[in-house]
């Protein structure tokens, strides 16, 4: 039941992300669900949805097979290790989370394309994206803890 | 070495294996099947919002209806707001239909049901595909000049390669001087006109349109205007940064025509 719940949810986050665009920048909603699922599952279940979040959205963008996979995959091995490490987790540190993972996720993703197959944009481009995703993402940050908490 | 850190090591060795293996060979797509799914879930979607909104417009004309007898002056607001969308959008069916009138070639009308889930691919998904005469290579355009050209078709939907995308590429020419050029995305907002020489007269706000060499696109279809000129000391091409005449942000339909 759970992991069906998982699959509706990532489901309707990639519905979300083809069909909202702000300033002519798509979101990125599923790195959010990458971090969410290492900090609710831990780090081995993190790094397995992680990547088969990454294996869907790199199918469905047509493109190569790998760097969603990599970076969606590591995005969900870390946040459970960072949350595993903070004592008192707090809304400003999810949200700070958020920021920092949709920076990182985004500029490995950009990183791979350009070095295994074509530099999807200009550098100062992707920077601007990247920026502005990280923007989208900082208040779902805010759900980003255990069920507990 | 922890289990979980090997697991990691792997994983990421794995990743990076996979992309080295693919970077001279087709895409490995396995799960690529799932954009049949989502493209019905864009679908439903639309029905769904279709569904909901229809009966809140009803409700609204006749609230409208009971001001007009209440005020006149808060009737002619009101009525001004509810039929400017529908005004609008039949500016730019009109603007279609003028664009068929005047294509030789031209297939059919498609509205955008999404835009591509990938920021770095600009991609529309567009709401026609075979069963409405759609076939890849097809070109998207609208009053304003080129959108972009059909990269894939299913049998309802088409997924349209947009002017900024990184991987397009048309032949054009500057419209004042004729002289001919390559146009390419540069995968956000603006594109970027090729082999121009280093020693042509090119000034700001110069048009581009297709030339038609390439065979794809039908000649003098407008591209964009430049907006940038950039010659450096020593070299054989100019650097012409050029923005679409086409806004992707409110392009809401594109009609489709063939090559020849």
């Amino acid at each position: 039941m759970k992991y069906l719940l998982w699959a509706v949810i990532t489901f309707v986050a990639f519905g979300m992300q083809g069909s909202i665009s702000l300033l002519d920048i798509t979101p990125n909603f599923t790195v959010i669900l990458a971090c969410f699922a290492g900090i609710r599952e831990g780090e081995g279940k993190g790094l397995l949805l992680g990547s088969l979040i990454g294996i869907i959205e790199d199918s469905l963008s047509g493109n190569l097979l790998g760097p969603h996979l990599l970076s969606k995959g590591l995005t969900g091995y870390f946040s459970a290790f960072l949350y595993s490490k903070i004592f008192v987790w707090t809304p400003l540190l999810g949200i700070l989370t958020a920021v920092v993972f949709t920076m990182a996720e985004s500029f490995a993703v950009y990183t791979a394309r350009s070095f295994f197959g074509t530099m999807p944009s200009g550098f100062g481009a992707a920077v601007f994206v990247i920026a502005m995703q990280s923007l989208f993402n900082a208040p779902l940050g805010i759900f980003l803890r255990k069920k507990s908490e | 070495m922890p289990r979980k850190r090997l697991l990691l090591l792997l994983f990421v060795v794995i990743a990076l294996g996979v992309m080295t293996y693919q970077s001279n060979r087709p895409p490995f797509l396995p799960l690529k099947f799932l954009t049949g799914a989502l493209n019905v879930f864009y679908g439903a979607k639309e029905s769904v919002q279709e569904f909901i909104s229809s009966p809140f417009r009803r409700m609204f004309l006749r609230e409208e209806e009971n001001i007009r007898l209440k005020t006149e002056l808060s009737q002619l607001r009101r009525e001004q707001q509810a039929w400017q969308e529908a005004f609008r959008e039949n500016e730019k069916l009109r603007a279609v239909l003028a664009l068929k009138a005047q294509a030789q070639h031209y297939v059919t009308a498609a509205r955008v049901a999404a835009r591509g889930t990938d920021q770095w691919s600009n991609t529309f998904i567009l709401d026609k595909g075979m069963n409405e005469g759609i076939k890849k290579d097809m070109v998207a355009v609208t009053d304003k000049g080129l959108v972009g050209k059909i990269a894939e078709v299913t049998t309802s939907f088409a997924y349209l390669l947009l002017v900024t995308d990184i991987n397009f590429s048309a032949a054009a020419r500057l419209q004042d001087s004729r002289t001919e050029g390559v146009l390419s995305g540069t995968g956000f907002r603006t594109c970027q006109l090729k082999y121009i020489p280093y020693d042509e007269d090119v000034k700001q706000g110069a048009v581009i349109v297709t030339s038609g060499l390439d065979s794809l696109f039908p000649a003098g279809i407008p591209l964009g205007y430049i907006s940038k000129v950039s010659k450096k000391e020593s070299g054989i091409f100019q650097y012409i940064e050029v923005v679409p005449f086409v806004n992707n942000a409110n392009t809401e339909i594109v009609a489709i025509v063939r090559r020849s």
